[in-house]
């Protein structure tokens, strides 16, 4: 592991700098979708078991509405 | 002039059908994909519905990606004047969907993401576009 390491620490320092930088913003866009992808799989996991996930779109966005009014009510309320 | 890049808020919808994979709105789970590439403003409001929506270790999860995904993700916590507000509320908003434009407005917003029909179509002139998941990733195209 080490040496392939290695390896590629040596082709990647033959690049110009903006090649690196492309590629280090191309390497964190991969850690973020792979980061993105297991918190979705976590929350999936979590609504299956609560027999929430198959719910329709449409079940989902009249709760997200109601939630957002009882929301904004309470965070403005005067 | 430097012209800095376009910030656009995507609404809570987006992020909840995006993050279930809902099979009916699958353009949401790809405009998330999208995140690195763009530049995305949290309002108060969208915050709030989401930690309403995500238990405490996958908010605390949500916080870690948005951090390692910093310059291109702004959380704003901040409250924003009621009397603002008031002027969407009269406008026809009920007062979430009045508590993010008046958000949107003030942090200089000119597109909204958004699957919500009230502000697809039936709220008429406001400072922002407002665009359809799918709509959105098909302006993305020339994004990467």
């Amino acid at each position: 592991m080490s040496l392939h390491l290695d390896e590629l620490a040596t082709q990647i320092a033959t690049l110009d700098p903006a090649e690196q930088d492309a590629l280090w913003e191309k390497v964190a866009a991969l850690n973020f979708q792979r980061g993105l992808e297991a918190l979705a799989q976590k929350y999936r996991t979590r609504l299956a078991a609560e027999g929430t996930l198959d719910q329709t779109a449409d079940t989902v966005m009249a709760e997200l509405k109601k939630l957002r009014e009882e929301i904004a009510a309470d965070d403005y309320r005067t | 002039m430097t012209i800095g890049p376009e910030w656009v808020v995507l609404d809570t919808n987006i992020w909840i059908f995006g993050l279930r994979h809902q099979p009916e709105q699958p353009a949401c789970a790809q405009v998330l994909q999208h995140l690195p590439q763009l530049h995305v403003k949290v309002p108060r409001q969208v915050l709030l519905e989401l930690q309403a929506n995500l238990r405490h270790e996958e908010m605390r999860e949500f916080f870690r990606l948005l951090h390692r995904n910093m310059g291109h993700t702004d959380l704003r916590w901040e409250q924003v004047e009621l009397a603002r507000i008031r002027t969407y509320q009269r406008r026809g908003c009920k007062l979430g969907d009045a508590a993010v434009a008046a958000h949107l407005e003030v942090l200089g917003i000119g597109t909204l993401v958004s699957e919500n029909r009230d502000f697809l179509y039936e709220i008429m002139g406001l400072p922002f576009r407002v665009l359809r998941a799918v709509d959105f990733l098909r302006e993305l195209g020339g994004v990467e």
